[in-house]
This record gives structure tokens, C-alpha cells and sequence, in this order.
């Protein structure tokens, strides 16, 4: 209440004070106004006092002049002739009167030219002719004109035959009139002659008089009552002089009347109020446009300067106001809160909110000012602000809070904001102050130190996990030795219990064998100690490898596999093919072991774009329709010691470590690996790896071997396309077909018009005809010895004796690579002498009767050794470090040993540098003895290491006899029989 | 009223002697034709003539009348094909134009009774070849400003003698309230001929121009200051607030009333249509001249008669000019307007009753009096169109000069459609 009293007070003073100054100015005004009339009355009694002294010396003069004529016109007529004709002629002139009478008793006149009439003087005779005094009277001439007559008596005389006792003179109103004008008064000042009963005499009426009586006329336009009209008739009659107001019209009128001072004439005056002061007015008002100029002189500047004050002051906060905003605006952007400030009335208003909105959220600034509403678009959950009656309900100098998530607009960044809004009054105003505090950094700590956690939980569970499925997978195994190795003891006399438990202790080693493999090779990926055995290799070859390798797996759960070659990617590649073999066979594996019996898989190798040319980029596919995995699993399949747990999974056997290998070999090349699945659709692991390109090398002459034809018959018309396509950079000419029997009507067409095929190349299952029936046909009905090829991605060893006899020179295995197709074709278009040796297929006679330098410093090591070089019949001799094995070949004679098997890790001299010198011996041998690594490192570097040292090959401890035969049956493949054993020169080694 | 009563007794004689006479000589009588507007041959003092010519010569009349409404085009097209009648009576006005007046009727300067005739009704029938046209036996009538005397006696004031004091005896009464003229827009046809009458009766020369096409009425000042003096007068409401809705049913309620105080009228119409019903009378009336601000002293227009007119090419002509003579006739003209309120025709006219307003205007009459000029004399003149051009000044569509623009305008495209030498 105090605060709106003291808000008013100058309110109410300034009211005051101008009600004051116009009370003021009316009473001023007023008072003015009364002078400035009562001296315009007065200067109009003056004025029309003037003019009526004039007018009745104009009748004295006139009455004056006729007295003075009476006499001459008398002594003039009795001199005869125009005497008095011409002296009145002549005074006419001067006096400017209109007409000159002679008037006779009995109301008739005659002027000078001798007309005669009569005239009515109004009824003013009697006094004029018996009363013998002036008179003064209107008459209306019978051409309508109005004259004022003036008349005196004079002695009886004749004019003529005319007799008459008065003369009098006229003039005409109209001229009359103008000596009663005054130029007073703007012009709008009326006079008039009337008779006091109000009939006017002449009237100065601008156009001529229309009034007949005026008091009349007041009666009936004023608005005068008869008492009044009555106090006026009774002045004009007793010749007193007055001024009066009244209304005629619309018009204010002034009426000043004056006895003429002859007979009852009265001088009457009527002037418009207005004109009547116009004079002063003009003053007055000049008075009060001036004082009024100067007040609003006074007030527009006083106006001016309060306005110039308050713009100053304006400014200077404007300015403040500007400076803070601008250093708020600032600080705000060198933070990531976001300040608001609004104003709820009438909706929800603006007042400020921070720069960095736009920074922080992707709004623009101006668009959130203009419509807070905006940012709700960022907004990831609920409403951006808190609602109306929310903050109503905030108590004054109160806050309440929220959490908020957004995500910017542009950058879709996800932000958390602590939302704390503040109640505050400014200036009676209620406002809202909101501070979005940003907890994004906090939030994503938070986060990471969570995701952490779990990782660390779940690394820790997969340990755990690992460590109770290791200790499982392990003891398993080892269960399995330890129980049949007692029974083996206790039933060694029993050959077929013998045989049954070896069996089975030679199976649970082979698993506890890839198990230590697995965590060895792990083990050695994650401290880095991994690296790549770059060569040369063949993809065909590798994609013929892998389907030999996985057909029979998946054959077993009669699955259907199906390899692919898409486009015609090169086919000789530089790269690490068993680290290759490694990821592909995992992947493959994998899919046959997730994938239900009767499922699909698929292997699929296509080219990438690769800019570069000495390189290729290929992606290989592998594609199940298997149990497939969950989207949480799928972010850790690569993760070492994970293995999705269900039901299915937890029967099947593994390490969890196979993809977290897998994904380090394919990082280790430099590629990319990633899945695609769904539970219980299946997945699909992409892999893609660049390899670099071996110089292009002169590829087979074809025509050299007078192969120009060819004719392919698959129902897969895509595959028969993509062979011609391949074959286009050979010259070979592919003709194709979908069936057998139009293969076979193709055939016989050709042989006819002596252009035989000279290869031809079927699919083994087609409709209608297959392959074999379709070879048999073609060699039939064209007797062709041209090679016929079946090409299959089934396994063909079941038809293959029926098909050799059906005249099938050879198998090829999808897909399609030219370079198997030649390796295929090539030995069958050259001499046998060009056909390969043998593979060491022979095991048995490749060991027996061999003599083997075995250094091995573990006892029990050597002693299984001894004994399984025993049961296949070769021998022994052991050294217990590199040193002694040196010795012991240097010391042989030539043909001696057949073969050093070394051990690497040896103490006194490991086998690397035990290889080392018997290379650098003068043995004769020293350069041609095979010498082939053992070593429980299985990895790339470790043969590699071996070849660096010179050995010839390498055997994966613990020694696997197949391993042994296929190594020996190839190194001594090259032409060594057993050695004769000629006596060692220098004796036998220890 | 000695000559009367043995007029009278002369035409009794003959009736007599026509009654004893028999049917033959009815059945041998010959039969002139007379052709009008029927309101107009219903008149009492035709009818009275009619009758009194049969009755007192035997022969017979064959009244021919058509609908007022269809006169105009009835009598053309009898015209077009050729029967035209032995006597055609019409006014001197534009639409006389229609029947080829020099063509088809008799020039009757000649004729004895020409002299009776007052100067003011037979320069009404002359043409502007200076043809008498026919003999003019109709109500006369002057047309000037009539004033609510009374009313303005009231008032203390007196009627103008000039253009000047009209005026201000206009704004006086506008000042007091009072509407000074009754202006009835709405049809009101014939004030404007009373504006333009004293241009071209005061100069022939000027009428004869605008009649040869040789000058416009634009070309003529006073006929631009008549168009604004109307228009100002309506500006300062000396016509009242509803002049424009105003009508010729009007004029009698507004001036019984007092609702206006002056009007431009012509002195029978208080007779036929005044139909007082307010508080003022016919005998509250007087006259003065109209004032349009084309002639300072005012003006009369003397009146707008019916003539009969006589098909010089008739097999009866001589007749038909026995018939005119017969109405010409002192006696038989005082015995037809006997007791009928008309200004005199004929200078031997008695038996008529002239209106005190006409009889104490007399002498100003006598000295501003004008002959219908504008509408008879002037070619294409139509008081339709003049009203139009005015209705269009008074509506604000456009300014006097204007106004004047269209008058010759319309008053051209007239005398083009007529076929008028020189235009």
C-alpha cells in the first residue's frame, strides 16, 4: 500500500498542478474576457455615436440646404425661364442627391423635369405642410427603387402650373447606405434607419435591404422575449440609447441603438459578438497562444531534458545491461552450463538465455530466444521444462531440480544437464532462473568407470569362466589319460584293451593338445610376440585346402557347404596363408559347429575396390544359418575367454578363445572382421584383408598345347558365365550349356563339323543327364580322347571309379580358378615324363630302416621318440644338447645318418645354433642332411627361425608320428635311400 | 356582360335554327379533325369550345385523343403515315420538333384575330423562323417565384427586388432556420427554362447562335453562373436537407406547411395541385420574379399554352381557319375560360379569373416578363436532360462547368437525332 502511494504521490502532484494551472487560466481568461468586451461595447458606442453625430449632420445639412433654396427658387421662378431648374441641376451635382421635388399640400410632388406623382412620405405630411417642420421618410419610386427622403416647408410658391409649399431632395438607399458603412468590424457590422416602431428606413445590408420591420424580425429569428422586445420598442420610441445581446440564428449579436435626434428615427447597429471583439481577441488569443507556447516551451523542455535524463540513464543501464550480458555471455561460453531466464506471464517469455545453447544443443540462439519450445526438440526424454504449475508451486527464493538428457542437434552428442530452477522476484516480476548444469563429462566418467567395471567384472567372469572351463576342459582330458594310463597298466597283457586305451589316451591328448595350442597361441597374440610368415600363395589352392578341410566336418552333421568365388580375384597372393587358414578355418569351424545338423553354410571370397594396384583387397564370407548370437554377445564375440551360455552352447566344446584369436590375427593384418547375426537365423562373419600382388609372371601357353575349344555344361547358368570369364584373358573359347544333353548334342555337333572341343568341363549334378552319364554319351557318339573334367563341390570319391570308366579323365572343385584348371589339365596334355614323383604317400618304407641324429635333452621326450621311431622301424641315435649333436654328425661318416631331428631349446647349445654349425662343418653333408626342427613353438617365427638356421622342416611337439612320415617321406623324397650304414668312421657317438 | 348575354343569345338562336334543320343537315355537315392529348381535350374549357363550335356552326368535330402517356409516338406515327388531322393541338416545345412543323402547318400571322391575341401569348406561338404557329386558347399562367407572404411578413422581412437581396433574403432565412426554397430535384424538370428564358429572350442573337450550332451553352457565362448558383444555393441548404428525394408531389405539402418559403412555380398550379393542407393557404402567397442569378432584376416566364395548329395541306383548310376563328372570338373564347383561373390569352379575355398574386405583381410582370424561350425556342433543348445534367451537379458527380458540358451535350445528340441544319 505505501509502495503504490509513494509510486502515485507525483502523480497525483502533477494532476494537481495542472488542474490548478487550468482553474487559473479559465479565471484569467475570463476576466479578460469581461475587459476586453466591456471596451469592445464601448468602442462600438463610440464607433456607431460617431456615426450617428454624422447622419444627423447629414440631415441637418440636407434640411439645411432645402431652407436655403425655399427663398432663391421662389425669387427664381418669378424670374421665369430654367432659372430654378438650373440652379437645382447644378447644386444636384455637387450634393450628389438623386431627385428634386416640389411638393404640394395635397400629397403629390413634381420633379424638376415636370413629372408628377404622388408620394407617401410616411404619412408624414401633417408635420411637414401644417406643422411646418423637416421631415425625413422612405418612399419606394414606382421603378422600385428606395429613396430617403428629406423635405422642409417652404413659403407657397409655383413651379409651372405646379403649386407647392415644400421642396425636398432624395437620394437613393442604396447610396445613402454607404455613408453609414463602416469598415469596422471585419465588415460584418449591419446599420440601420428605422422608425421606432421598428420599420426600417434604409439599411446598409450588403445587396440591399430585405428587412420591412426589424423589431418584427427580432421577434420572430431572436431570441428575445416579449418583455424584452417590449423594453425595446419602448427605448426606440423614447429615443434612448442601449446595447444588447442576443442570439440570432446560430450567431451572437450585439444591437447598440441610438435616437438619430430627429422625429423618431433611432440609429441601429447590429454586429456579431465575435466581430464586435475581434480585435481584442485577436489579442487575447495572440495573449493566450503565447502563454501557451511558452508553458509548452517550458514544458517541452523541461519534457526534453527529463527525456534526455532518462535516456542517459536509459544508456548507462542499457549499457550495464549490455556489458554484463556480453561478459555473461563470455563466461557462459567458456562453460558448458546453459543459463535462462524466463518470464511466465502470458506464456512463457525469454528474458535471457546463454550463446552457448547453440554450441552445446545445435539451436540456434535467436531461435530459442524468439521460442524457448525449440529446445524441447532436444529433449531425449520427457518435456524440456518443468511445467507451469510446477514452478508456481516453487516457493519464493526457492528451487527445485531435474536431471535432463539432450542430444545435440547436429552432432546427435548426448548431454546431461542438471536442471535447477530458481524463483526470483525482479521488480514485482516473478522470474524463473535456470542453470543447466552440465553433468555430460561427469556423466560419461560415470559411464566409463561403470563400462570398466563391468569389463573388468566380466573379464574377471570370463577368467573365472575360462579358468573353471580350463580346469574342466583340462581335467577332462587328463581324466581321461591318467584313467586309461592305470588301466593300460593293469590290462597290458590284453592287446585289444592295449590297443582301445592307447587309442583313447592318444585322442584325449590330441584335445588337451589343441587346448594348450589355443592358450599358447593366445597367449602369445596378447604379449605381442605375434608376427606374420609372409609368402607367396595360391588361392585357389587355399580355398581348395579349406573345402577339403571343412566338407568332411560338415558332412558329418550333413550339413550343406558351398564355396564361392565371386568375380576373379588373382590368384596368387603374397601373405601369411597359414595365419589365413588359421582365421578362415576358425571361422569355418565354427560355423559347422553352431550350426544345427542339416544346416547351411557358406564360404564366399569376392574382390574389394583397392586403389592401390600392387595390392588386392578380398572379403571372405562365411555364412551359417545356425543358432546365430545375441546383440550383447555379438559386442563381445571377439573378446577373449567369451562364450555365449545357452543351452546349445554349453554342450559344445571350446576355449572361448578361438575369435579373440581370430580377431587378433586379422587386426595383426591389417583388416577388419565383423558379424552379422541373429539368434536363430543364423550369422555371417565378414573378414577383409589386403594382400599385396607378386609380380606378374608369363602365364601358360595354352595354344602351346593346342587348347583353343572348350565347352562347360552346368545348370547354374551364373557359373558358366563366370568360367568364360575367367577364361577370357587364356584365348580359350568357352562355349556353354545348361543340360547334359544338350552338352552331349553340342558335343556331337561339334565332332561333326571337325571342330571337336578340346576340353570339355560338366557339373556332376545336373538335371535330366549328370555328368558321368553325359561323359559316358559324349565319349560314345564322338569318340573324342579330348579330357573331360567334372566339376564338383561334392566330395567324388564314391563315383569316381564309375566315372574314370565312363571315360571322366579328372575331378575340379568349385569353384572355379583357372589356375587349378590348368594344374588339373596340364598333366594330361604333357609327356609322363613331366608328371610329378609320387607323394611320399608310402610312409612305411620312407622310415624304415632310416637312421635318425635325435638331440633332445629331456629324457622321457627321447625316450617316446626312440620308441615310436622304433615301431616304425627306423633308429636312434640321441645327443643330450646342440653341442653333442655337432659332434656326433661331425664325426659320422658320410650317409651315416639319414636325418637330424632337432630339438630347439636344448641347454650348452640349442638347436638353432647347433644347426648353425653343422651347416658351417666341413662335413661332407653338411649342406644335403635334412635336419628338421622340434619344438613345442609351433608358430610362424619358429619356423621361420628354423629355415634362418638352416634347417629343412619343422615337428610340432609332442611328436606326432604322421607328421614325422609326411616330413621325412618329403625331405628324402628328393632322391636319399635309406642310408647303407657304412661304418662311422669315427666311431659311435654316446 | 351585355355583350355576353347576346352572345348567348346569338348561339341559342343558332342551335335553334341547327335543331330545326333536321338530320339531314347533320348527316351533310362536315367534319373536321382534331387531334391531342387527351387530358388535355378533356379540359373544361375545350370540351366547352368543342361543343360550342358544333353547336353553333353545325359542323361536326372528330376528336382524336391518345393516352397522355402515349401521345407523343401515337400522333407520329398518324403523322408518318400520312393522317394528319385538320387541327393539331400541341405545346411550342421540343417535342413539337417530331411533326415537321414548317412542313405540314399553317402559318397564321395573318389572321384577324392575331391582334387580340397579348404579346406575351402570341411571341409564345411564334416560331423561330417568326411563323405563328397556332392559335394559343389554353389556361395561361405566370411562372416566377411564389413566397410564403405571411411568413415572411412574420419575419419583418420583405420579398428581393434583386438578385442580390434574393440572396440575402435566401441566407437570412436560412440563418433563422427556415428552408428558403422548395427545390424539389426529383423530377423537377422546368425551373431550369425559367434560369435560361432571360439569356436568350434579352439576346435573340445569342439563341439564334446556339440554334446554328455556332456557340454552346458553355460558351455562354451566365448559363455556367445559373449552374452555380444552384449548386452553391444547395450547398448553403437554401434547399433544405431532402431537396434531392424531393418531388413535384412535394411542393404543395412542403409550402402548406411552411416547410419551405418560396418556390418557382407557376400561379395555376396553386389552383390544380396546391391541395393546401397546412397551416397556409393560397391566399398566404405572392409573387416575385425568379432569381437564378442570370438577370439581377429577376424574372417571369409568361406561360406554356396549348396551340391549334392547322394542317395547311388539309382538303378543309379553310375550315379549319374558320374554326380557329371561331375560337378566337371574344364571345366564345369568355364563354369557354368563363370562371377558369388562367392569365389572359387574349386581350378581349373577361370572363377569366386572374389570381391576386399574378394581378398585384402586375407591374413587375409587366417589366420582367419573359416568353417561354428555352424550351420552345431552343433546338434540342429537353427539359428531361437538362434535369439529368442537373441531378448530376446537385449529387457531386460533377462540378457546374460540368453540368453545362453535359447540357450541350445531351442538348447536340437532340438535335443530331432530329436532323437539325448544323449540327
Amino acid at each position: 500500500m505505501k509502495k503504490w502511494v509513494r509510486r502515485a504521490f507525483p502523480f497525483f502532484l502533477i494532476c494537481i498542478a495542472g488542474i490548478a494551472a487550468v482553474w487559473i487560466s479559465i479565471v484569467y481568461f475570463n476576466f479578460i474576457s469581461q475587459r476586453i468586451y466591456e471596451d469592445s461595447t464601448g468602442h462600438l458606442s463610440e464607433i456607431y455615436g460617431q456615426v450617428n453625430r454624422a447622419f444627423g449632420s447629414f440631415v441637418e445639412k440636407n434640411w439645411g440646404l432645402l431652407d436655403s433654396w425655399g427663398d432663391y427658387l421662389v425669387l427664381a421662378e418669378e424670374k421665369g425661364g430654367s432659372a430654378a431648374a438650373d440652379f437645382i441641376a447644378g447644386e444636384q451635382d455637387y450634393w450628389g442627391f438623386s431627385e428634386f421635388y416640389f411638393l404640394s399640400g395635397d400629397e403629390r410632388c413634381m420633379t424638376l423635369s415636370g413629372l408628377a406623382s404622388g408620394m407617401a412620405l410616411g404619412g408624414s405630411w401633417d408635420s411637414l405642410i401644417r406643422q411646418r417642420e423637416p421631415v425625413m421618410a422612405g418612399e419606394t419610386l414606382p421603378d422600385g427603387r428606395e429613396v430617403t427622403v428629406f423635405a422642409v416647408p417652404v413659403p407657397h410658391g409655383t413651379y409651372g402650373d405646379f403649386p407647392y409649399d415644400a421642396i425636398a431632395i432624395s437620394y437613393t438607399n442604396a447610396d445613402l447606405a454607404k455613408s453609414l458603412n463602416v469598415d469596422a468590424f471585419s465588415g460584418k457590422a449591419k446599420c440601420f434607419v428605422i422608425h421606432s416602431d421598428g420599420s426600417v428606413l434604409l439599411s446598409t445590408q450588403s445587396g440591399g435591404s430585405v428587412f420591412n420591420n426589424y423589431l418584427t424580425y427580432l421577434r420572430a429569428a431572436s431570441d428575445l422575449d416579449e418583455a424584452q422586445l417590449a423594453r425595446l420598442l419602448s427605448d426606440w420610441q423614447s429615443g434612448a440609447t442601449g446595447l444588447l445581446q442576443c442570439r440570432i440564428g446560430d450567431v451572437s449579436q450585439c444591437i447598440l441603438y441610438q435616437s438619430v435626434g430627429y422625429l423618431d428615427y433611432v440609429l441601429l447597429s447590429v454586429v456579431p459578438q465575435s466581430a464586435v471583439s475581434a480585435g481584442f481577441l485577436a489579442v487575447q488569443t495572440t495573449t493566450m497562444y503565447g502563454l501557451a507556447a511558452i508553458f509548452l516551451l517550458v514544458g517541452a523542455v523541461v519534457v526534453a531534458l527529463l527525456i534526455l535524463r532518462g535516456r542517459k540513464l536509459s544508456r548507462k543501464n542499457r549499457l550495464e545491461l549490455q556489458s554484463r550480458e556480453r561478459m555473461f555471455d563470455v563466461l557462459s561460453n567458456s562453460v558448458d552450463d546453459i543459463f535462462l531466464m524466463l518470464d511466465v506471464r502470458g506464456g512463457s517469455r525469454v528474458d535471457y538465455l546463454s550463446p552457448n545453447v547453440e554450441r552445446l544443443l545445435g539451436i540456434p540462439t535467436e531461435e530459442a530466444r524468439s521460442n524457448i519450445r525449440v529446445m524441447e526438440k532436444c529433449a531425449i526424454n520427457g518435456d524440456v521444462f518443468i511445467p507451469r504449475d510446477e514452478l508456481e508451486a516453487i516457493p519464493p527464493n526457492g528451487n527445485i531440480y531435474r536431471e535432463c538428457e539432450y542430444m545435440h542437434q547436429t552432432t546427435g552428442e548426448r548431454r546431461w544437464y542438471r536442471m535447477t530452477v530458481y524463483r526470483a522476484v525482479i521488480q514485482d516480476v516473478t522470474k524463473f532462473i535456470i542453470v543447466m548444469s552440465d553433468r555430460t563429462h561427469e556423466r560419461q566418467m560415470n559411464q566409463k568407470l561403470q563400462e570398466a567395471l563391468d569389463a573388468a567384472r566380466s573379464a574377471n567372469e570370463a577368467k573365472s569362466n575360462f579358468l573353471s572351463n580350463m580346469s574342466h576342459d583340462i581335467r577332462t582330458p587328463m581324466n581321461a589319460i591318467v584313467g586309461f594310463s592305470v588301466l593300460l597298466e593293469k590290462d597290458a597283457d590284453q592287446a585289444d584293451k592295449v590297443r582301445e586305451y592307447t587309442h583313447k589316451i592318444k585322442a584325449s591328448s590330441q584335445h588337451l593338445l589343441s587346448l594348450i595350442n589355443d592358450v599358447l597361441d593366445m597367449s602369445k597374440i596378447e604379449s605381442g610376440k605375434t608376427s606374420l610368415n609372409v609368402d607367396r600363395f595360391s588361392l585357389p589352392e587355399l580355398v581348395e585346402e579349406l573345402t577339403i578341410i571343412l566338407t568332411p566336418q560338415a558332412k558329418a552333421k550333413r550339413q550343406c557347404f558351398r564355396s564361392y568365388v565371386q568375380g576373379a580375384p588373382p590368384e596368387q597372393l603374397i601373405g601369411d596363408k597359414l595365419r589365413l587358414n588359421q582365421i578362415l578355418i576358425n571361422l569355418l569351424s565354427n560355423a559347422v559347429k553352431y550350426t544345427p545338423d542339416g544346416g547351411n553354410i557358406e564360404f564366399v571370397v569376392s574382390e574389394l575396390p583397392q586403389s592401390a594396384p600392387q595390392y588386392v583387397k578380398l572379403r571372405f564370407e562365411v555364412r551359417d544359418n545356425g543358432i546365430g548370437m545375441s546383440e550383447a554377445f555379438q559386442k563381445q564375440v571377439f573378446a577373449p575367454f567369451s562364450r555365449e551360455i545357452s543351452s546349445v552352447t554349453n554342450k559344445i566344446q571350446g576355449t572361448g578363445l578361438g575369435m579373440a584369436i581370430t580377431k587378433n590375427l586379422v587386426d595383426l593384418m591389417g583388416g577388419i572382421i565383423r558379424v552379422e547375426s541373429q539368434p536363430g537365423a543364423g550369422s555371417t562373419f565378414t573378414v577383409e584383408l589386403s594382400f599385396a600382388l607378386p609380380e606378374q609372371e608369363e602365364s601358360e601357353s595354352w595354344f602351346r598345347h593346342r587348347i583353343t575349344r572348350m565347352l562347360v555344361a552346368d545348370d547354374e547358368e551364373e557359373i558358366c558365365l563366370d568360367i568364360r570369364e575367367l577364361m577370357r584373358d587364356t584365348g580359350v573359347a568357352v562355349s556353354y550349356v545348361t543340360e547334359g544333353a544338350a552338352a552331349v548334342e553340342e558335343a556331337v555337333r561339334a565332332h561333326q563339323q571337325g571342330e571337336d572341343y578340346h576340353v570339355i568341363l560338366l557339373d556332376w549334378k545336373m538335371p535330366g543327364l549328370d555328368g558321368v552319364e553325359t561323359a559316358r554319351k559324349i565319349r560314345e557318339q564322338t569318340g573324342t580322347q579330348a579330357p573331360i573334367l567334372v566339376l564338383t563341390s561334392y566330395d567324388w570319391a564314391e563315383i569316381e571309379t564309375e566315372a574314370r570308366q565312363a571315360g571322366i579323365n579328372a575331378f575340379l572343385a568349385k569353384p572355379f580358378f583357372v589356375s587349378s584348371f590348368w594344374q588339373t589339365i596340364k598333366p594330361l596334355f604333357l609327356a609322363q615324363d613331366e608328371q610329378e614323383a609320387p607323394a611320399a604317400d608310402a610312409a612305411g618304407p620312407v622310415m624304415e630302416g632310416r637312421l635318425f641324429l635325435v638331440a633332445e635333452d629331456n629324457e622321457l621326450n627321447a625316450e617316446i621318440l626312440t620308441e615310436m621311431l622304433d615301431m616304425e622301424g627306423a633308429r636312434c641315435e640321441l645327443a643330450v644338447n646342440g653341442q653333442e649333436a655337432v659332434e656326433m654328425f661331425t664325426r659320422s661318416a658320410p650317409g651315416y645318418y639319414d636325418m637330424i631331428l632337432m630339438d630347439v631349446q636344448m641347454p650348452v647349445m640349442n638347436g638353432y645354433e647347433a644347426t648353425r654349425q653343422i651347416r658351417a662343418s666341413d662335413h661332407p653333408e653338411a649342406q644335403t642332411i635334412p635336419i628338421a626342427a622340434m619344438t613345442a613353438n609351433t608358430f610362424a617365427e619358429d619356423v621361420r627361425n628354423a629355415m634362418d638356421a638352416g634347417m629343412d622342416g619343422h615337428l610340432a611337439k609332442p611328436i606326432d608320428m604322421d607328421a614325422v612320415r609326411a616330413l621325412v617321406g618329403r625331405l628324402l623324397a628328393r632322391g636319399r635311400a635309406p642310408s647303407d650304414r657304412t661304418e662311422n668312421k669315427e666311431g659311435e657317438p654316446n | 356582360m351585355k355583350t355576353k348575354r347576346l352572345a348567348l343569345l346569338l348561339v341559342a338562336a343558332i342551335l335553334m335554327l341547327t335543331s330545326c334543320g333536321g338530320d339531314s343537315g347533320a348527316s351533310s355537315a362536315p367534319v373536321l379533325t382534331v387531334m391531342g392529348r387527351k387530358s388535355d381535350m378533356e379540359k373544361s374549357y375545350m370540351t366547352s369550345i368543342f361543343d360550342l363550335y358544333e353547336k353553333s356552326t353545325g359542323n361536326r368535330l372528330d376528336v382524336i385523343s391518345y393516352e397522355d402517356a402515349s401521345f407523343e409516338t401515337e400522333a407520329a406515327k398518324e403523322f408518318s403515315a400520312g393522317h394528319i388531322p385538320d387541327v393539331f393541338i400541341h405545346f411550342h416545345n421540343a417535342d413539337l420538333n417530331r411533326f415537321n412543323v414548317s412542313e405540314h402547318f399553317y402559318d397564321l400571322k395573318d389572321e384577324s384575330w392575331v391582334s387580340d391575341l397579348t404579346d406575351s401569348a402570341e411571341a409564345y406561338c411564334v416560331d423561330r423562323e417568326g411563323r405563328l404557329l397556332g392559335l394559343p386558347f389554353w389556361e395561361n399562367s405566370v411562372s416566377g417565384c411564389y413566397y410564403n407572404k405571411t411568413l415572411l411578413d412574420s419575419l419583418g422581412l420583405k420579398p428581393a427586388t434583386t438578385q442580390a437581396e434574393f440572396d440575402v433574403l435566401c441566407q437570412v432565412l436560412a440563418d433563422v432556420g427556415y428552408t428558403p426554397i422548395c427545390w424539389p430535384a426529383s423530377g423537377c424538370t422546368w425551373m431550369f427554362q425559367f434560369g435560361l428564358d432571360p439569356i436568350f429572350a434579352d439576346d435573340p442573337t445569342l439563341l439564334d447562335r446556339l440554334n446554328k450550332n455556332e456557340i454552346t451553352y458553355s460558351e455562354i457565362p451566365a448559363v455556367t453562373d445559373m449552374a452555380q448558383w444552384i449548386e452553391d444555393a444547395a450547398n448553403k441548404g437554401w434547399f433544405g436537407d431532402s431537396y434531392l428525394e424531393q418531388g413535384w408531389s412535394d411542393i404543395g405539402p412542403v409550402l402548406s406547411s411552411g416547410g419551405a418559403v418560396m418556390t418557382f412555380i407557376w400561379d395555376t398550379w396553386f389552383y390544380t395541385d396546391f391541395a393546401a393542407g397546412g397551416q397556409y393557404s393560397i391566399d398566404d402567397f405572392a409573387l416575385m420574379p425568379v432569381f437564378m442569378n442570370t438577370v439581377d432584376g429577376g424574372t417571369y416566364e409568361g406561360g406554356n399554352l396549348n396551340m391549334m395548329m392547322v394542317n395547311k395541306d388539309s382538303e378543309q383548310l379553310d375550315l379549319a381557319l374558320e374554326f380557329l376563328s371561331f375560337c378566337a372570338t371574344p364571345d366564345n373564347y369568355n364563354t369557354a375560360f368563363d370562371g377558369i383561373s388562367t392569365v389572359s390569352c387574349f386581350q378581349g379575355q373577361t370572363t377569366n379569373i386572374q389570381s391576386q398574386m399574378v394581378t398585384n405583381a402586375e407591374a413587375s410582370i409587366a417589366e420582367r416578363e419573359r416568353v417561354s424561350t428555352a424550351a420552345s425556342k431552343i433546338v434540342g433543348y429537353s427539359a428531361d436532360d437538362v434535369s439529368a445534367a442537373f441531378d448530376s451537379l446537385l449529387r457531386g458527380k460533377t462540378d457546374a462547368a460540368g453540368c453545362v458540358r453535359m447540357m450541350d451535350d445531351f442538348r447536340i445528340a437532340e438535335a443530331k437525332e432530329q436532323g437539325v441544319e448544323g449540327f
